[in-house]
């Protein structure tokens, strides 16, 4: 089996626009979640949100624009950060030997919600001729493609809230098998649709807005949680073969050495803390590691009263004593939950903390939940003395639950 | 009264082509504007002149052939264009 190395990372997020913002962000605790600046912000329960605010459209061409739904320009931005760190070029032959590998929950939501208020406004109303180009779930994958050349083979995962993180581990499974020499992994999300965001208040899984103090509302593991804030962006890995990476002098941030993937088989929506213990034991196990080797765990941690309890008990089942020693962050308290995207920017994080030595805070976790007991990391970003491997979980609606472990990289 | 000269403007505004690009004789190809874009500018110009597309494949190679198109169209249609070249 082949190594798989990191050589690049992008992210676009409500926490700026590059991985770095992002990781930086984390660590000083600042939150991303505000309220939403639209016409129909006062259809909604609640106004918060975790939109992207760099001017992404200033981007694009507008000839390019013509065609690229707001999730393909998050999604080819941060491809572009993770290329430009990589220092790849998939122009020449290399193209032919990378694959694309992305993940998002709903593709372009916003021109297919426009299509809709369109046609069912005004009868006579065509939609546009590229509504169909933009909204399919594979736009990002192709334009990743057709933007940056890359010709090899190409799969787009909808898995929702595991989609990215299942296309980063399906790319380093071809990578390890020898299928590929190089990928772009990862997934984007633009979802802040009126449609979209009362379809999910519906589904009452939505943080209530604190009154004072909003951009603190998503509080996971915390014992006044009440659930997430959605949010939008893009996260990008370049994922190589490690000895091609040696070969051309690339700096390698990070080696990925186990993923898990199972399916709960249980309930639509309610997790199952048992398919997200094997799919975190499935990727100890790949990675050859035992429950006393993860130094740090970025946790799905939506911030459900349902989902946090259930993913500290998976923990607690997979790690046994270890599970009170591990630091286990949930990030999306301060970067929302980027659906199919948010996969790829936890993995994003995880590296970072594995880059840094420091792993972010669990952040508005004042009040501990008897029920959730593990060192969440409450009191802001910590320097640990020995930080080699991470664990990323991400668990999906429909009961996929996909595990990344990385390690430091040694040759 | 020809459509040329506010197709030539749209083409500007709506697709950020330069003033000087668009020449009645400029390939659409070579200015970036492929097929499908082509379709997008043709619904946009049946809003702008308020005019129904044939729904028929016409050969448009340049600028100047989507300017002929409209022009025919609007004549068929017994479309007023002003002096501005919209249609009325």
């Amino acid at each position: 089996m082949r190594r798989v190395v990191v050589t690049g990372v992008g992210a676009i997020t409500p926490l700026g626009e590059h991985a770095d913002a992002l990781v930086q962000a984390l660590n000083q605790g600042i939150s991303g979640v505000r309220a939403l600046e639209t016409p129909w912000v006062g259809q909604l329960v609640s106004p918060l949100a975790a939109p992207v605010t760099a001017p992404v459209e200033n981007h694009f061409p507008k000839l390019r624009r013509l065609m690229l739904d707001r999730v393909a320009q998050l999604s080819l931005l941060a491809t572009r950060e993770a290329l430009g760190q990589a220092r790849m070029d998939f122009h020449g032959d290399a193209g032919l030997e990378c694959g694309i590998f992305w993940g998002t929950g709903m593709g372009g939501a916003t021109t297919l919600e426009q299509a809709y208020v369109e046609s069912f406004l005004n009868h006579a109303a065509r939609p546009r001729p590229s509504t169909i180009v933009m909204f399919m779930a594979n736009s990002s994958t192709g334009q990743i493609g057709i933007e940056y050349k890359i010709r090899g083979p190409s799969f787009t995962y909808s898995s929702a809230c595991s989609s990215s993180a299942v296309a980063i581990g399906e790319a380093f499974t071809a990578i390890r098998a020898g299928r590929l020499r190089f990928a772009v992994a990862g997934g984007g999300e633009a979802l802040l649709t009126l449609g979209v965001m009362k379809a999910w208040e519906s589904l009452q899984t939505l943080a209530k807005p604190d009154p004072e103090h909003p951009e603190t509302s998503c509080r996971p593991f915390a014992k006044d949680r009440s659930g997430f804030i959605l949010g939008e962006g893009a996260a990008a890995l370049v994922l190589e073969e490690a000895s091609s990476a040696e070969a051309r002098g690339a700096t390698i941030l990070a080696e990925i050495i186990g993923y898990g993937n199972t399916t709960d088989a249980s309930h639509i929506t309610q997790p199952d803390a048992g398919g997200q213990a094997r799919a975190m034991q499935a990727a100890l196990a790949q990675a050859g590691m035992g429950p006393g080797d993860i130094q740090h765990i970025n946790a799905h941690g939506t911030g459900t009263q349902v989902g946090d309890i259930s993913e500290t008990n998976a923990i607690k089942q997979v790690f046994g004593p270890w599970a009170h020693r591990i630091p286990v962050s949930a990030t999306k308290a301060l970067h929302g939950h980027l659906m199919g995207a948010t996969g790829a920017v936890e993995m994003v994080a995880a590296l970072g903390a594995l880059r840094t030595g420091i792993v972010p805070p669990t952040a508005h976790l004042a009040q501990p939940d008897p029920e959730c007991d593990l060192d969440y990391v409450p009191e802001g970003a910590r320097k640990l003395p020995v930080l080699d491997t991470v664990m990323s979980n991400s668990f999906g609606f429909g009961g996929n639950n996909a595990v990344l472990v990385a390690r430091r990289y040694l040759p | 009264m020809s459509s040329l000269p506010v197709i030539q403007k749209m083409l500007v505004e709506e697709f950020g082509l330069s003033p000087d690009q668009v020449h009645p004789d400029s390939k659409l190809e070579e200015l970036g504007v492929d097929s499908l874009a082509t379709v997008e500018f043709m619904f946009m110009l049946e809003d702008k002149f308020k005019l129904k597309m044939t729904g028929e494949p016409v050969p448009i190679k340049t600028v100047g052939d989507i300017a002929r198109e409209v022009d025919a169209m609007v004549a068929k249609q017994g479309i007023q264009l002003d002096a501005g070249g919209q249609g009325a």
